[in-house]
């Protein structure tokens, strides 16, 4: 130790001095308080052995000194007292001096004071080194906490979930959630939803449920269906995440206008549909294991369909509500979470939130807890206003038209398997200019005839079988088995941008290989998807033997959003 | 009156995982609540069953568990993929009902015999 000893005795100085040196320390020597706090201040001694009663400055004002400007770091001061200095002394420890010995000194009391303070001199450096370091820690860990936090709130973009049809809530257990809410429209308007729990909490659950937005939001945008987004999902966990770690999803379609749900669950709690009297009228269990743990190519993406006929909600949550436990060990349990679903559906979040903090009183919940209500059946089928508002004379447009563009596209018998074609083509619709704002119309249309053309033209479904009830599965079933059975025919879709006078008009041609129909389609039923067609566009015919259907669609004016 | 895991939750501590070896089984007893403080000492006694030659059949016993989370799903994972690698068998057993409601939920009985 570097040993600052202060004495205005020349005899006691060189004592110590010399004794301390013994020792194997630096002694570091000074004449009185003044001047130990110039030295102290030049050599930062370890310690300081010093004398009370000193001219020019004192040794408990010294001291006093010394020790306001070690701050943190410590140096312990040891008074060398002389009888009668009693009362001074303890008033000097009691402002910060850490010791006292008695003149004469002894020196093999000395020693052993020494000795002790050197241990704790060496404690404290250790203590010291060890929080600076955990204070590095800490920092580092907050400011990867604040980069993955402002990551989750790009990725999850909150703008997206304040959709009329949604509400939701996000707890999180720390300041990182390892649940993660998201929704998106496809192009049709169906509204998809997810709800992922990452194992844990914190940082690293944050981060298992990551790679999940990406594939969401993109392949939903481009109007993709619930399985192939699992595939995509699946791939990208399987790719980033180790062995171990795993994330339950729920994923949802809700399509107001065809008037089901459509749930994959793994993992997660039961999902239930909740219609607007607080009846649950349908459950969707956990079928599957969370993604991460199969393989890709093993997942069984099947999802399960409700149709409803009457207003309600879906309710979906990670276990982190239901086994939300109080002080008394108590879970917040599914029973409360049905309670709340007798109140009317505007009251029920606040219900809910109300029903939990009234069941926690102040506890802190050690999981994240996530709830979504999707509301459903609001309007029963998407109302279309007929096109351009002032109809324009087609005829004569068309006899002037010349065309901008044309994107046009067949596929045959094998590619029909396994392309998902109008999302694929929804990417270069995308891209067009012209057709940016009516991104929502041209999918609808596209979706409606290339369905059109596939049931009917190539698989012969009979259109009936839908309007019977439960008569959607069966169909959706022949359908799924009719193209497993195709071997041969083809589709020929095409879109091109005719231009005239200022005014744009888009072409959709859809042909297959089929025989047609006798008599021209001019008009589904009402309510089906041919009807829908002829509603957003100017004009739908079926040349030829019905094989063949043509929508002529106004690119301006521009649509009235609803 | 309190629940049960309260007590143990308060006076037990975490659970501290012991194996016993039956000649060719090798059975790991857990006991409170599994989750991720226990992930060392699993890991621990797990790979003292793999390590020996003698165990042929890895149970996890779950008697005296009343709770398990998402991480001691992963750990379990972790195990299964060590445990196939060394061409051992692994079971789970003697699953309390809340603790079969969490597996049963992940839908483990896809992947791990249960019984």
């Amino acid at each position: 130790m570097r040993i600052l000893v202060v004495d205005d005795t020349e005899a006691v100085l060189l004592l110590i001095s010399r004794f301390v040196e013994a020792l194997g320390h630096v002694a570091i020597p000074a004449r009185d308080g003044g001047e130990a706090i110039r030295v102290w201040r030049e050599a930062r001694p370890d310690l300081v052995l010093m004398d009370m009663m000193m001219p020019v400055v004192s040794g408990p004002e010294a001291a006093a000194t010394i020790k306001s400007e070690a701050g943190e770091t410590w140096v312990p001061i040891v008074f060398v007292t002389g009888i009668g200095e009693e009362s001074r002394l303890a008033e000097a420890i009691e402002q910060g001096a850490d010791d006292y010995i008695n003149k004469p000194v002894n020196l093999r009391v000395l020693e052993a004071k020494l000795k002790a303070f050197q241990r704790t001199l060496e404690l404290n450096r250790k203590v010291r080194e060890q929080s600076a370091k955990l204070a590095d820690y800490y920092a580092r860990a907050e400011e990867e906490k604040r980069v993955v936090q402002h990551l989750m709130e790009q990725m999850v973009n909150a703008e997206r979930l304040s959709d009329a049809q949604l509400e939701y809530w996000l707890s999180p257990a720390e300041s990182l959630s390892g649940d993660m809410i998201a929704a998106a429209r496809t192009p049709g308007q169906v509204l998809h939803l997810m709800l992922a729990d990452g194992i844990g909490h914190g940082l690293t659950a944050a981060l298992n449920v990551l790679p999940l937005t990406q594939p969401f939001y993109s392949m939903t945008e481009k109007g993709y269906a619930i399985p192939d987004i699992l595939i995509e999902m699946s791939k990208k966990v399987r790719q980033v995440l180790p062995v171990g770690r795993f994330v339950a999803v729920v994923l949802i379609a809700i399509d107001e206008a065809g008037g089901c749900v459509e749930v994959w669950n793994g993992g997660m709690p039961t999902v239930l549909a909740a219609g607007d009297d607080g009846q649950v009228c349908h459950r969707w269990r956990s079928r599957h294991l969370p993604l991460g743990i199969t393989p890709t190519q093993d997942i069984d993406v099947r999802t399960e369909r409700y149709y409803f006929a009457a207003p309600g909600s879906v309710v979906v949550y990670s276990d982190g509500l239901t086994e939300a436990r109080r002080g008394d060990g108590q879970s917040f349990g599914i029973d409360r979470l049905l309670e709340v679903l007798q109140q009317p559906v505007p009251a029920r979040l606040g219900a809910l939130q109300g029903a939990l903090e009234g069941h926690m009183a102040g506890a802190a919940h050690h999981d994240d807890i996530s709830l979504v209500l999707a509301h459903f059946g609001a309007r029963l089928r998407k109302t279309v206003e007929p096109a351009g508002g002032a109809s324009f004379d087609l005829a004569a447009f068309l006899g002037n038209a010349e065309l901008a563009w044309r994107y046009g596209l067949q596929l045959g018998a094998a590619e029909l398997k396994y392309i998902n074609t109008v999302p694929f083509m929804m990417s270069f619709v995308n891209e067009i200019d012209a057709l940016a704002a009516h991104q929502s119309d041209v999918f609808l249309m596209l979706s409606e005839l290339f369905a059109n053309a596939l049931d009917h033209g190539l698989l012969h479904l009979d259109p009936a079988l839908k309007q019977q009830a439960d008569g959607m599965e069966r169909y959706l079933a022949a359908r799924q088995a009719g193209l497993a059975a195709l071997e041969s025919g083809s589709i020929d879709i095409e879109l091109a941008g005719l231009r005239a006078d200022g005014r744009d008009v888009l072409r959709v041609r859809v042909r297959d290989s089929g025989t047609g129909f006798d008599r021209p389609r001019t008009a589904g039923q009402p309510g089906t998807g041919l009807a829908l067609v002829q509603a957003l566009c100017e004009q739908l015919i079926f040349p030829g033997s019905g094989n063949e259907a043509i929508a002529y669609y106004s690119l301006n004016p521009l649509p009235v959003t609803a | 009156m309190l629940p049960l895991f309260y007590f143990q939750d308060k006076v037990m501590g975490n659970m501290s995982p012991t194996v016993q070896v039956e000649g060719q089984v090798g059975r790991v007893v857990l006991s409170g609540q599994f989750d991720f403080s226990a992930h060392r000492e699993f890991r621990q006694v797990c790979e003292t069953l793999i390590a020996d030659p003698a165990v042929k059949e890895v149970l996890v016993d779950f008697q005296n568990v009343n709770y398990l989370d998402s991480s001691a799903l992963g750990m379990l994972l972790l195990l299964k993929e060590k445990i196939g690698a060394v061409n051992k068998s692994l079971a789970l057993v003697n699953c309390r009902d809340t603790v079969k409601q969490v597996l049963e939920i992940a839908c483990f009985g896809k992947i791990f015999t249960i019984r």
